[in-house]
């Protein structure tokens, strides 16, 4: 094990779990993590992509696609998390109507 | 440290696919729909019966083509067996 170089995220602990993952140019799918290797690259099941806003592509909708079985390319991907004990919250930074 | 063997590598689950259908998801707005007919590290690819999808907002732009060597670099999805077209 000496001189093997441990990954910084290990996604052992999400295995079978459900991770919501942000890719380059605005995707965003979630799907329970069913494998992964050094390079990121992603297998999820059940995997819903969340549909871009026509508008601005960095922005997601609330309408969903079902792709099933997916492998999410490692160069591609910008955030793994779980969607357990994730909430989405209001922004604390827009400043209200007037202020 | 070792790869428990109950996971599912993605370049396993990739080269399963080789001789079916695949549906490329790229980064941008471009999706395709091809027989896989083999890939390298980078995951460059060669597709068959190739149909390409450009989703705009009018709707999508469809191109077919027979045989192509697809750049890895754009790729953000693979779905084995998968087509955008709703069941």
């Amino acid at each position: 094990m000496s001189g093997r170089k441990e990954t910084v995220l290990d996604l052992a602990k999400f295995v079978d779990k459900g991770v919501q993952v942000k890719l380059t140019g605005g995707r965003q799918v979630t799907g329970t993590l069913k494998g992964y290797d050094q390079l990121l690259n992603l297998v999820l099941d059940e995997a819903v992509e969340f549909i871009r806003d026509a508008d601005d592509p960095l922005k997601t909708t609330d309408q969903t696609r079902r792709l099933g079985l997916i492998v999410c390319r490692g160069t591609a991907v910008m955030l793994v998390s779980p969607t357990d004990g994730t909430d989405e919250i209001a922004n604390p930074f827009l400043q209200p109507e007037g202020a | 440290m070792a790869n428990n063997p109950s996971q599912l590598l993605p370049s396993e689950l990739i080269d399963r696919c080789i001789g079916s259908k695949i549906w490329v998801i790229m980064k941008g707005d471009k999706e395709l729909v091809g027989t896989l007919k083999g890939f390298d590290v980078y995951v460059n690819m060669v597709l068959e019966d190739v149909t390409e999808y450009e989703i705009t907002a009018e709707g999508r732009r469809i191109t077919k083509l027979d045989q192509i060597l697809l750049n890895g670099n754009n790729i953000a999805i693979l779905v084995p067996g998968g087509s955008p077209d709703p069941e």
